[in-house]
């Protein structure tokens, strides 16, 4: 097998998923007219997408068959995901509804659920048709998550859960909230003790989901407050006590993944594709060639990480981070929403070569990503913290 | 063979080092000790007698640029020893060779003009690549060079003249250049990654043994961020170099894959040598940019070794125009599709 192939992705099984991806999303834009998007992934909620494409077999590549999804026997459905995953940023799909189900719920009942939540919402979400919010962050628990306050009190035949979430995104929208609580005191010697996790579904009572508007007016975020919400036994996750242990442990596959790259990335290319076109200097060429470069190298950290974490790393190649997937993944999130945030403004000036209706349209664009470009570097931990985590875990002999 | 290669290089590297504490200068002398040892070692035409990969030609060129080692072994190896081979000239199988590059206008039977910055034009005959429109024409010249000066390293370079009949040259087709010219930018993108790797270690070993206001460097997170940074670029850097690597062990130097490889990881590369030198000058503070301190060895290389083989930005200029020219750019991204 190619090296160089799989290194990249697109050995000849993943290159002809890419194809069939590519080719699923031009028939069906034709069809239905969607317009890509920028950070699709937060803001382009399409139920009817989501339903099309599962139907056409690019959502639960990570579920197994048993539960109604599509996971190759051989477990290289995340390798997969990613090529489906960067494939839909790319050309700017969108993929909110289904979003975070397909990446993170699916994955965490996987690991931690029980037989009966597996069978309940695994093949929904295999099917494009369950959508979840994830509710970790609170007024007071930002980058400190451990602060969190939330907490789930015994009953006689469950829980009441009582707090107040922040930045949960599409919950206004979703069916459901996987939220992180206390159900045990803090004990300030080990803070990270005492959590658990709820699948708390939206319509029960005691919900208040109100929106936190975007500086542009755009509305993702949101405030949901519980109180005395009634939940069972059934909607614990995984373990009492194991909460912490449990959101932290996947993080590597969410910190590194292609919408840690790629989200302004349908910009970039319809910039690209309309300058082409023309007549292009030497200077400019230079600066999408600095555009693109810096986008190759940071993919190829990021499947390397992917690679790794799915068991299919290559040899040690003896850098400075040793074989920890971890802090590769935090490193390839820092510098990959770094690179996001640098190419609005390097978009920006690339659109001035461009005229007429193309050029309104990618103006149109830029705003957008401009107004979510402070996000790229906060969302899903800052990279204050992922600094952090980078400097902590590089090997210094 | 790779694991053990690698420890070979490194203890070959490390004791080298170690001889020639305090004797880095400017410029840099031939370390013709080192050579004997790695030409004991048949490291230094590793793919051209030995039939090694350019992987394995990885782990010693970028091993060797970890300890400064001031032996052309790239340009003996991957460059002049495989150019004269295209061209069936024979060359010394051994000591040192180098190889230069210039641009000329062929006119009557006469093949003349000026190669510029050769590297280490006086340890070894030079075998020289003239490009022309049409055509590569390849020469063996004896060693030597009119100007003796030196890169920000130390390292020797200088202006070789030529003035050769039709007669005395051999000549091949313009790729031939064309790849003479990649398969340097790939020696120096794998070099300046050792280059790094010494940076970083450097650095890494400075933040944690410095005290100020009472605690080391590293405890600061300001420092640590720093790092964090540094670390990041190198890495960067180690994933596009590793892609080059692997297009040329899998389609060979004169393949589209390896010319898109290459060209990703020389623009990546050389963006990286700023902000890495200028992180680990900051953290070691002034005493870094001294001659005393080993450094410079590691931080002035990648410096030099960046504007080589064709520079970032002429790099970025043809990376751009693969991007610009395609249908989808996301396809460039991605890279080459699998062959049928």
């Amino acid at each position: 097998m190619s090296e160089f192939a799989a290194l990249r992705a697109d050995d000849a099984e993943l290159a002809g998923l890419r194809s069939a991806v590519r080719a699923f999303l031009a028939a069906d834009r034709e069809a239905f007219g969607w317009t890509p998007a920028v950070d699709c992934w937060l803001s382009s909620w399409d139920t009817d997408f989501s339903t099309r494409l599962a139907e056409a077999g690019f959502i639960g590549l990570t579920i197994p068959t048993e539960y109604g999804g599509r996971a190759p026997a051989d477990g290289t459905g995340y390798l997969h995901r990613y090529v489906v995953t960067e494939e839909l940023l790319a050309h700017g799909a969108p993929v909110g509804a289904h979003w975070i189900a397909d990446r993170q719920v699916a994955p965490g009942l996987l690991a931690y659920g029980t037989e009966e939540q597996r069978r309940r919402l695994l093949p929904r979400i295999a099917a494009g048709q369950l959508y979840s919010a994830i509710g970790m962050s609170e007024h007071g628990a930002g980058s400190d998550l451990a602060a969190v306050q939330s907490r789930a009190t015994r009953t006689d035949d469950g829980w009441l859960l009582n707090g107040t979430k922040v930045w949960t995104s599409g919950a206004h929208l979703a069916h459901q909230i996987v939220v992180l609580a206390r159900t045990s005191p803090l004990d300030p010697e080990h803070r990270h003790a005492g959590f658990s996790q709820f699948v708390v579904p939206t319509d029960l009572p005691g919900i208040t989901i109100s929106p936190i508007v975007l500086m542009n007016g755009e509305h993702h975020f949101n405030e949901v407050q519980f109180d005395d919400v009634p939940l069972t036994d059934g909607d614990v996750l995984g373990e009492i006590g194991a909460g912490w242990h449990q959101v932290t442990s996947e993080l590597g596959f969410e910190r590194s993944g292609p919408e840690r790259i790629l989200s302004t990335a349908t910009m970039l290319f319809e910039v690209v594709k309309a300058l082409g076109r023309g007549d292009v200097d030497d200077r400019t060429a230079a600066a999408v060639g600095d555009l693109v470069g810096r986008m190759i190298a940071l993919r190829q950290m990021s499947v390397s990480v992917a690679r790794a974490l799915t068991g299919r790393g290559e040899r040690s190649d003896g850098g400075w981070l040793g074989e920890d997937a971890n802090t590769r993944a935090a490193m390839v999130k820092d510098l990959g929403t770094r690179f996001e945030q640098d190419s609005v403004e390097l978009a920006a000036d690339l659109i001035d070569g461009v005229d007429g209706p193309e050029g309104a349209r990618l103006r149109a664009m830029l705003t957008v990503a401009r107004a979510h470009s402070p996000l790229f570097t906060l969302r899903g931990g800052t990279n204050e913290v992922l600094r952090g985590i980078v400097a902590r875990g590089a090997r210094t002999t | 063979m790779n694991d053990e290669l690698k420890a070979l290089v490194d203890d070959i590297g490390r004791r080298s080092f170690g001889a020639r504490v305090g004797r880095h200068g400017l410029p840099e002398r031939f370390d013709s000790d080192l050579w004997q040892v790695l030409e004991t070692s048949g490291l230094t035409r590793l793919t051209t007698e030995q039939g090694a990969d350019p992987a394995d030609a990885a782990v010693v060129l970028g091993g060797l640029a970890r300890y400064a080692a001031a032996v052309p072994v790239a340009e003996t190896d991957v460059l002049a020893t495989w150019l004269a081979g295209q061209a069936d000239l024979s060359v010394p199988a051994d000591g040192p060779l180098t190889v230069a590059i210039a641009d000329v206008d062929p006119s009557g039977d006469r093949v003349t003009g000026t190669a510029r910055d050769v590297p280490w034009p006086d340890a070894g005959p030079v075998v020289l690549a003239a490009r022309s429109a049409d055509a590569t024409f390849v020469a063996v010249l004896p060693p030597g060079s009119t100007t003796s000066t030196h890169n920000l390293a130390g390292e020797p370079r200088g202006d070789v003249p030529f003035d050769l009949s039709s007669t005395d040259v051999v000549r091949l087709s313009p790729g031939v250049a064309d790849e003479l010219v990649r398969r340097g930018a790939w020696a120096r993108c794998v070099q300046i990654v050792g280059a790094f790797d010494a940076a970083a270690r450097l650095t890494a070993a400075h933040i944690g043994e410095r005290v100020q206001f009472g605690r080391p460097l590293a405890t600061f997170q300001a420092v640590q961020h720093s790092m964090a940074n540094l670390l990041g670029e190198v890495e960067t850097s180690r994933a596009a170099t590793n892609l080059a690597t692997n297009a040329a062990v899998d389609h060979g130097f004169d393949s589209p894959e390896a010319d898109y490889a290459v060209t990703a990881a020389k623009v990546a590369v050389g963006r990286a040598v700023a902000p890495v030198t200028t992180i680990a000058h900051q953290l070691h503070g002034a005493i870094g940019v001294t001659l005393e301190h080993q450094l410079w060895l590691a931080t002035m290389r990648a410096r030099s070794w960046a504007d080589e083989f064709g520079s970032t930005g002429w790099h970025a200029t043809r990376l751009g125009r693969m991007a610009l020219a395609a249908e989808d750019p996301w396809t460039v991204v991605v890279g080459p599709p699998p062959r049928p």
